[in-house]
């Protein structure tokens, strides 16, 4: 069965400096799962996804996603992204934005215009759809830019700190929307700096430090009875 | 081609809504106190004097609108954090660069016929005549220069922000509009290698000036034959399209971190 993501040997160098972001990176994510990707900060967790969107060409090494070569644009055509600091047209509405992103997929008519409607309404921010992006507050901007990011119904989300910067009505809001996801099979590869949300939603778990991955696993095992996640994040980080 | 539309038409919406416009409604209103002020100095009357300050400005302020709104689109993007979910959809980085170019062409497109329609109206107006064919190949003309000028600081924009971009067309494209004819002279008083060396520039540079018609409209010399008419505007498409691949070679393995942002 071909993964939803596949990284093979991949580091990326940043010149000037000759900073080691990725140092020979190897990760598969099966096809429904909901992948919580961690580390501390400068881990590297941001430029993997960044390569897996083909933002930045990979210095050696491979990505797919679902069997395709990340280089390629077509591989980007299941995917939804909601990036870190998301932040979009603030001079459209909610509906205008959304409409325009169904465009580059494609999407027209009335078919485009029920996928709005519906993911309006499964975003929470239905009431706002004919207002300007500028009037909306930080969660509405969070929660309009991971419209976008599904409106085609991706069966890969790349969630870059989802939940960052977000009252707690706004992190539960988020934590139903990916849990919802994962009920209808697709896959979820998101970062957080939230502990304790990766450890409600995710299935799977990758630590990341210095461009590699220390620990790997089902968060069931990684995590004894009685422990949590950020115990076992902080004796994971120390002991390297 | 859906995709290169929609990119497209975020740059209308973007120049419409954050109220650009209003840029150019104060240059037509520039255009329209100079041309009226005419009456002030006794040449209100004199229909070519309306024609010639007419047509410098709307290539004045095509100049201007042409640089700025295509050099300031890709930096904005970046800066502004925009171009992550924009990149992250299925479509290649020359159709993003094709979108941003056909938006902003085609706003300066548009803005130049705002102008020349107000230029003639006023001829009329002062029982003024022109010749339809002749304007028409002059706007025709008009637009391949601003197209070569928008993909041109397109280019740029690619990998500077957006001042540096704007000047650096700025300055260029002064140079191939008011230097690159002048050349000719240069090249009857050098001799030897000097002679050789100013030939082969001068072949090199875009020619901007050949697509200047002002002179043709202002005296009513008539309209190009079809072949030289046809041959500057496929002249100008082939420079538009040089810039546009120069862009794309610059753009298609451009690096995006969040130090983009900064």
């Amino acid at each position: 069965m071909i993964p939803a993501v596949e990284i093979r040997n991949l580091t990326v160098i940043f010149e000037p400096g000759n900073i080691r972001a990725l140092d020979a990176l190897n990760l598969t994510i099966p096809k429904g799962r909901v992948f919580g990707f961690i580390g501390p900060n400068g881990a590297g967790k941001t430029t993997a996804m960044h390569v897996l969107l083909g933002f930045v060409p990979p210095t050696s090494g491979e990505a797919f996603i679902f069997g395709e070569n990340v280089n390629h644009s077509i591989a980007r055509k299941q995917i939804g992204y909601l990036p870190e600091h998301p932040d979009t047209y603030r001079f459209m509405t909610g509906y205008e934005l959304l409409s325009m992103t169904g465009r580059l997929f494609l999407m027209k008519g009335k078919s485009l215009k029920t996928r709005i409607d519906e993911i309006l309404e499964q975003t929470g921010i239905a009431d706002a759809a004919n207002r300007k992006i500028a009037t909306y507050s930080r969660g509405m901007m969070q929660r309009i830019c991971l419209a976008q990011a599904l409106i085609n119904d991706p069966d890969l989300v790349i969630l870059d700190e989802p939940t960052g910067g977000l009252d707690p009505i706004g992190r539960l809001a988020i934590r139903k929307i990916i849990t919802g996801l994962r009920e209808r099979g697709k896959t979820v590869f998101f970062s957080s700096h939230e502990l304790s949300e990766v450890e409600l939603v995710c299935d799977y778990l990758a630590i990341l430090s210095k461009g590699k991955i220390v620990s790997e696993g089902a968060v069931r095992d990684l995590i004894k009875p009685g422990d949590n996640l950020e115990k076992y994040f902080m004796e994971t980080i120390k002991a390297i | 081609m859906t995709q290169i539309l929609t990119i497209a038409s975020v740059v209308w919406l973007k120049m419409l809504r954050k109220k650009d416009i209003y840029v150019l409604l104060i240059l037509t209103g520039a255009l329209l106190t100079t041309l009226i002020s005419l009456d002030i100095f006794g040449l209100g009357k004199v229909t070519g004097y309306i024609k010639e300050m007419g047509l410098l400005m709307a290539w004045l302020f095509g100049w201007i609108l042409a640089v700025n709104v295509s050099s300031r689109e890709i930096p904005e993007e970046e800066t502004r954090g925009t171009i992550f979910p924009l990149l992250a959809k299925p479509i290649t980085r020359f159709q993003f660069l094709c979108g941003k170019l056909l938006g902003s062409f085609t706003i300066v497109a548009v803005a130049i016929l705002v102008f020349y329609v107000l230029v003639f109206a006023v001829v009329i107006s002062r029982g003024g005549t022109f010749d339809f064919k002749t304007i028409a190949q002059g706007y025709a003309l008009h637009c391949a220069a601003l197209a070569v000028l928008s993909a041109m600081s397109l280019a740029f924009s690619t990998r500077m922000n957006y001042d540096a971009a704007a000047s650096i067309s700025y300055v260029l494209s002064g140079v191939m509009f008011l230097l690159v004819r002048r050349i000719p002279v240069f090249i009857t008083y050098a001799e030897g290698i000097r002679a050789n060396a100013l030939m082969i520039i001068y072949n090199l540079l875009p020619h901007l000036e050949i697509f200047d018609m002002r002179k043709r409209i202002i005296h009513d010399y008539g309209p190009l034959n079809a072949l030289p008419f046809c041959g500057i505007l496929a002249y100008g498409l082939l420079l538009s399209l040089l810039f546009l691949m120069l862009a794309w070679l610059s753009y298609r393995q451009k690096r995006f971190s969040r130090g983009t942002m900064l």
